[in-house]
C-alpha cells in the first residue's frame, strides 16, 4: 500500500562522518499540514472505523506506518 | 464480577470505546467550530448513544465511574477486579 504522505531527502555524508551514513531519510506529512481550517460537514468514518483509523475525518487520516521496514529511494 | 471475560463483554466495551472515541472527535472538533449546528446535533444524539450503552454495561457488569458518576448494584463493587487495564 503505498503511502503518499511519505517524502524522502538525502542527509549530506561527509568524509569524516563518525558513524555510518543514512544516505536516505523519510518524514510524513499528513493531511492537516494543509488543511488550514477544518472545514464543516466532512465525510466522517463509522464508530469502529474511526476507532481502527484513529480519526472521525478520512480527509485527516494518516498512516504513519513504521519506518523499521527498508527504506526504498522514493526520492 | 462474575460473566465477565465472555463475549457480549468486550462487544459492549469495543461499542462504548467507539462511541467515546467518536465524542472526543468530535467534542474537540466542535471547540474550534462552535456554531457547526450539524456536529453539535450528532454530539447530542451520540451522548445519547453513549448513555444507554454504558447504562446496558453497568447494569450487567457494575459502575463504570465512581464518585456519583455510575449508578452501584448491591455490593458495593466499583474497586473489585478486573480494573480497565487487566481487562
Amino acid at each position: 500500500m503505498e503511502n503518499n504522505q511519505i517524502r524522502y531527502y538525502k542527509p549530506f555524508v561527509g568524509p569524516f562522518d563518525p558513524c555510518p551514513p543514512i544516505r536516505l531519510k523519510s518524514f510524513s506529512t499528513p493531511p492537516q499540514l494543509f488543511i488550514p481550517f477544518q472545514p464543516p460537514n466532512l465525510p466522517q468514518f463509522s464508530p469502529y472505523e474511526a476507532l481502527k483509523y484513529g480519526t472521525l475525518w478520512p480527509a485527516l487520516f494518516s498512516p504513519y506506518d513504521s519506518k523499521n521496514t527498508k527504506l526504498e529511494a522514493g526520492d | 464480577m462474575s460473566a465477565v471475560l465472555n463475549e457480549d463483554y468486550y462487544k459492549l466495551l469495543h461499542e462504548l470505546q467507539a462511541i467515546d472515541f467518536v465524542l472526543v472527535e468530535l467534542n474537540l472538533y466542535l471547540d474550534t467550530h462552535p456554531n457547526d449546528s450539524n456536529a453539535i446535533q450528532q454530539y447530542n444524539h451520540c451522548a445519547e448513544i453513549r448513555h444507554q450503552i454504558a447504562y446496558q454495561y453497568e447494569t450487567k457488569y457494575g459502575p463504570l465511574k465512581h464518585f456519583g458518576q455510575s449508578l452501584s448494584g448491591v455490593p458495593w463493587s466499583w474497586n473489585e477486579a478486573p480494573w480497565p487495564w487487566q481487562v
